[in-house]
């Protein structure tokens, strides 16, 4: 029989199928051709494509918007929001409104065309890493922004444009929908029980490891039990940590590890799927902060069209139950 | 400048992106799959093909027989299920209970028509009158909390190959997220200013008139202030009522005539694209403890229309935060502007 369960966070019901559940080979894979690196911006050599940068490693040295680099940022030509300026918040009747302020970053993940993030080194995703931090931190410091989002698409059906791997990073006046709502979920839990639902979770799921694809000293990566999309993949930090940006430095290579041994695994056995990650962090400059955060990120497979039942009921239908498809990623079942 | 606007109702925030500003033109035509139309199913003269069906507008014949003009048959794969039971249990601290409900597909037409644009307003009179008998059987059964209406038209939009045109019915045992932060919006409005949020809505954007697309017989389409999509148009009944399947005849006959126009001004305006339909209205209501009695006063059903344009991003799914690349005032005067 099919079954609701509900995310203990933020209350949303999914159904999960659990009668006749989708194997990895039940989902049409949209790939795209690869264009080639003749006209990439983010290419060696084509630096002058960008705007200019905003930061870049280049533990060689070397002159800004020069080839060297390890990973660069630069703003994104097209930015969904501007970052001169101040928000000039007004009312129109029933309706709020305010300037479109924000940082909107492209973050090069590394020289290399044609290598998706589980491709790269450990210590190249060290320096992705290393880049989403110095960003996170050094935004904050402007205190119009209340929260700073670190995302990517991977592939035109899940956003991205540019097939050179990237991230992107906005910078936002105020806090976000979906993590006002985590924040509320996670405050009440933590209000009643005085424990983070996240440490309760990883300690469920550790303990039944039903769910669990890997583990490493720091971080564990697991297929949520309330999970919206099939082969939907968690990693969060095993220690307590509501802000990403304060990431201790011993817990770095092990984020890239397993980083990497999960955005390999999830290539090969969905066979090289589009995807979206978001790390889920709590908002910054803001005066009292909600007790019960944890910071983690949410890897989301792109391998169904979301219809309108689920735009309309935020209810999600999951076609592949997470027991099974942690067991996919695991390998135990072979596709 | 990029603007950052604020839904009233749910208080997401939208950033208006006029960097990106799209024209209707600019979105490239989104091409649909190979259908065999001799295959259809959903045709009149087909119905054993179906599963029996559960409701029928009909004028002549039988069950199961041709000669009808809205049918409703079981979902061949429901999501959930009328005999399932309606177990609850927790796992630690998670909550799971059995997938009681129905799932149900509205057969709009006997010919095969893809679009519902091109059906006549009495057909979709008819439809939605299928939809309020039906409404009308699950809300006997108390264990369905909530009945979603909606419509996925074209295979991006989440519909299938088969392009006959039809909509779907959703019975489910839990009051829906989004629409429960619709009713707490609702209520929190009503709450402080004793008036209903929708109707104040109509009544500003009616005296602003940037966003309207149309207004006649008590039925008014607008694009909504903070749109998550571009060309996202919502359709409301100028008359307060929480609930859709309480409309009158009347109601119902000027609403098909609406609902038609935009369909047909969205057709033509956006090269025939994909879209979803989902009818937002209050769950049912049930004496029991801690029984919300206000819904009546604060809630005002609507339909909202979303053309599937864009591609959704991570950063949308993440967030609950979208960026919308045609100010709402520009998508209204292009659709007014419209056939």
């Amino acid at each position: 029989m099919p079954e609701l369960r509900r995310d203990p966070i933020t209350g949303r019901w999914v159904i999960v199928n659990k009668e006749a559940p989708f194997t990895p080979k039940d989902f049409e894979v949209v790939h795209d051709e690869f264009k080639g690196e003749e006209n990439c911006p983010f290419c060696y050599g084509h630096e002058h494509m960008t705007p200019p940068e905003i930061e870049a490693i280049r533990p060689e040295g070397g002159a800004p918007n020069s080839p060297g680099w390890k990973v660069r940022v630069v703003p994104n030509k097209f930015p969904a929001l501007k970052i001169e300026g101040e928000l000039d918040k007004r009312g129109e009747g029933v309706y709020d409104k305010s300037r479109g302020i924000g940082a909107h970053e492209v973050i090069i993940d590394s020289p290399h065309h044609y290598k998706g993030l589980s491709e790269l080194e450990e210590e190249e995703i060290q320096f992705v890493i290393d880049m989403y931090l110095s960003r996170s931190l050094d935004l904050r410091k402007d205190r119009r922004f209340r929260y700073i989002l670190i995302f990517k698409n991977f592939g035109s059906i899940a956003g991205s444009s540019l097939e050179h791997g990237h991230s992107q990073l906005i910078a936002l006046p105020m806090v976000p929908k979906n993590v006002r709502e985590e924040l509320k979920g996670a405050a009440r839990y933590i209000g009643y029980h005085e424990r983070c639902i996240f440490c309760d979770i990883i300690s469920q799921e550790r303990g039944n490891g039903e769910r669990i694809i890997f583990q490493n000293r720091y971080f564990i990566a697991f297929c949520p039990l309330f999970g919206r999309f099939p082969f939907e993949v968690w990693i969060i930090p095993v220690n307590h940590n509501c802000d990403f940006g304060f990431m201790p430095q011993e817990e770095k290579p092990y984020l890239a590890s397993i980083l990497k041994q999960t955005m390999g695994r999830i290539k090969e056995v969905l066979d090289n799927p589009p995807y979206n990650y978001i790390i889920h962090t709590c908002p910054v400059n803001i005066i009292e902060m909600p007790g019960g955060y944890h910071w983690h990120i949410e890897i989301m497979p792109k391998l169904n069209r979301v219809a309108g039942f689920e735009w309309g009921s935020g209810f999600y239908v999951v076609q592949t139950p997470p027991e099974e498809a942690a067991k996919y990623l695991r390998k135990e079942l072979s596709v | 400048m990029p603007e950052l606007r604020k839904d009233p109702i749910i208080g997401r925030w939208v950033i208006i992106s006029t960097e990106r500003g799209k024209r209707p033109h600019d979105f490239k035509k989104v091409e649909e799959p190979a259908e065999n139309p001799a295959e259809c199913p959903f045709c009149a003269g087909r119905e054993d093909s179906t599963p029996p069906e559960i409701l029928a507008l009909r004028s002549q014949g039988k069950p199961n027989g041709p000669g009808w003009q809205v049918r409703v048959i079981p979902s061949i794969s429901p999501f959930l299920k009328r005999d399932a039971e309606l177990w609850r249990k927790g796992i630690g601290l998670f909550d799971l209970i059995g997938a009681r409900g129905s799932h149900d597909v509205v057969i709009e037409t006997p010919q095969h028509i893809a679009n519902m644009a091109d059906l006549d307003s009495s057909q979709i009179e008819a439809v939605f009158s299928a939809y309020i008998q039906r409404t009308k059987e699950l809300e006997k059964d108390e264990a369905i909390k909530y009945v979603l209406i909606f419509k996925n038209y074209g295979y991006k939009a989440g519909g299938s190959k088969i392009r006959h045109s039809r909509s779907q019915i959703i019975a489910t045992p839990v009051n829906l997220k989004r629409v429960k932060e619709e009713l707490e919006g609702a209520r929190r409005y009503y709450d402080y200013h004793e008036r209903c949020i929708f109707c104040d809505i109509i009544r500003q954007e009616l005296e602003d008139g940037r966003r309207v697309v149309l207004e006649e017989d008590g039925i008014v389409a607008i694009t909504p202030f903070a749109p998550r999509f571009p060309f996202e148009v919502w359709i409301l009944p100028k008359k307060h009522r929480p609930d859709f399947s309480r409309i009158d005849e009347e109601e119902k006959k000027n609403l098909a005539v609406v609902l038609k126009k935009i369909l047909t001004k969205l057709k033509s305006l956006l090269n025939d694209p994909p879209y979803n339909y989902v009818f937002h209205t209050a769950p049912f209501r049930r004496e029991h403890k801690g029984y919300w009695t206000t819904i009546e006063d604060d809630y005002h059903w609507h339909i909202e229309i979303i053309p599937r344009l864009t591609q959704v991003a991570g950063f949308e799914w993440g967030t609950g935060f979208y960026i919308c690349p045609v100010p709402s005032e520009e998508a209204a005067k292009y659709l007014r502007e419209e056939k």
